[in-house]
């Protein structure tokens, strides 16, 4: 079964009266349950696709959709920072889901997710208080309470050092090992794409132009990979990008 | 002994004070010393005078800016949500605030008499401005980002604004408050110089006729005095309703 069926998915941002094509056409399938990855420089389109699965952007055309239609898709998503509340605490955060519903999940959910995110000590913490690797995670812990059936993360990483990104990237695994949610993990980090994908799609230039499917366990040995590392980074070629996310960002100025 | 240095240098102002008066430096009945104050100090309080007066002024601040806020406040978050509509009846506000207050008494005595109406009317003016300035600008300087958050979780537009734009928008709406206080008052000092019956700034005008400079400048302390503990109560109240939005912020620092 298909989690996600995405159709002719074509963006365009408009901008000083020019049109920049972020995506172009792009056609997939994610089946349910698997963790996607897609891996391209900075301005290929593959943030501009998280958001349009997300339902952040309108599709200039196609669709984004559960195969078969029915209900709408319920997607989460985590994004480069953590973009936490200021005024709630971290326990509060992970939950605004429910708050923002004027509900509160069970003290049980609460407390294990908390406790499997390693957040215990901080739970009641404000997050000027906490460092930006426990923030990262009390992110992902508010999107994973929210319970989508798709859960999108933006370079959720790449603000972080080497080790909290390696020790969150394995915790990420870990829960992903245990709920089996399907994922869509967006990174210009190769070696990121090898740890953590089972497909990995590359792109460039608002195309996906190769999808490697991954069969290695977890957890894996980079260093053994360096064979398919070189053909991601081939396919990921030298070409020049100019910059949806930047391009976007001149239209909202003009 | 943190606290003790941090009077420090008031209480050097004040020795300096005492010792011109000792001295002779200046004429005493320009700057009587601190103990002919003191004296008129307890005389005007214990004989209620300085209380009825406080009193007076204190009801007026408290009734007029709050009376601005529920004005300034639902107008701020209003103009912030729809700048483009409301950007026409910009000009019209910016006329109002470039008016001070004072500059309308008689007007405002014309219309409204030399009563309560016309004192709190100008504490309205005067700390209308202030919120509304300050909560227009909160909604401006709200973080899309968060925003999208709320986006994200499937939030209707009146969650989002519950749970997001209100909270994100307090510090600045206090920072508002707070000038609002600030400028009510000083205001209202003025009204009352001008046309009044009571009222701390009725106070000093009646020692003025009088020429009581001793009584002018308890007045004056009283003035000083109750704007600083108005100003410090309220950053005591919300810092215990919001401690997240004063993390950063000096317990003293004005905004």
């Amino acid at each position: 079964m298909d989690a996600l069926d995405i159709r002719n998915l074509r963006k365009e941002f408009l901008f000083d009266g020019g049109r920049f094509p972020a995506l172009k056409g792009i056609t997939l399938s994610i089946p349910a349950g698997m963790f996607a990855v897609f891996v391209g420089k900075s301005g290929c389109g593959k943030t501009t696709l998280l958001r349009l699965v997300a339902g952040l952007e309108e599709p200039t055309e196609g669709t984004v959709g559960v195969r078969g239609g029915g209900a709408p898709l319920r997607t989460g998503i985590v994004f480069q920072e953590p973009r936490l509340f200021p005024w709630l605490t971290v326990e509060e955060n992970i939950a605004f889901s429910y708050r923002s519903m004027g509900k509160r999940p069970t003290e049980e959910t609460l407390s294990a997710l908390i406790e499997s995110l390693g957040l215990t000590a901080f739970r009641r913490a404000h997050p000027s208080r906490i460092s930006g690797g426990m923030a990262q995670r009390a992110s992902l812990g508010r999107t994973l309470l929210y319970d989508p059936d798709i859960i999108l993360m933006d370079e959720p990483f790449s603000a972080l050092d080497y080790f909290t990104r390696a020790a969150l990237r394995d915790d990420l695994l870990h829960l992903w090992q245990e709920r089996r949610k399907t994922v869509l993990f967006v990174t210009h980090d190769v070696d990121e794409a090898l740890c953590l994908g089972q497909r990995i799609h590359v792109m460039d230039r608002g195309e996906v132009v190769r999808i490697f499917d991954v069969e290695d366990d977890y957890p894996r040995d980079i260093a053994s990979m360096s064979g398919l590392k070189r053909e991601i980074l081939d396919a990921i070629g030298n070409g020049t990008c100019c910059g949806a996310h930047h391009a976007k960002e001149k239209a909202a100025e003009a | 002994m943190r606290r003790l240095s941090f009077f420090l240098p008031s209480f050097l102002l004040l020795l300096l004070w005492q010792a011109g008066s000792v001295f002779g430096w200046w004429n005493a009945f320009l700057l009587p010393s601190p103990q002919a104050v003191g004296e008129t100090f307890l005389t005007l309080l214990l004989n209620g005078t300085l209380f009825r007066h406080l009193q007076a002024s204190l009801g007026r601040v408290l009734v007029g800016t709050g009376l601005a806020f529920a004005a300034g406040f639902p107008l701020g978050v209003f103009f912030g949500l729809f700048p483009r509509g409301c950007a026409p009846f910009l000009p019209i506000l910016d006329f109002f605030r470039h008016t001070p207050p004072l500059a309308l008494i008689p007007l405002l005595i014309l219309w409204l008499g030399i009563g309560e109406a016309s004192k709190i009317a100008v504490i309205i003016l005067a700390s209308f401005f202030p919120v509304f300035l300050n909560t227009l600008g909160g909604v401006a300087a709200c973080d899309r980002k968060l925003i999208e958050v709320g986006r994200s979780f499937g939030l209707s537009r009146g969650a989002i604004f519950r749970t997001i734009l209100l909270p994100s928008i307090f510090p600045h709406v206090l920072t508002g408050m707070r000038l609002a206080l600030g400028f009510g008052f000083r205001a209202l000092i003025g009204a009352e110089l001008v046309a009044a019956a009571s009222g701390l700034g009725y106070m000093i005008h009646d020692a003025e006729m009088l020429s009581r400079s001793d009584a002018v400048i308890v007045g004056i302390l009283a003035i000083g005095i109750l704007g600083s503990l108005l100003d410090a109560l309220v950053l005591k109240v919300s810092s215990r309703i919001a401690p997240w939005a004063f993390q950063e912020d000096d317990v003293h620092g004005r905004p």
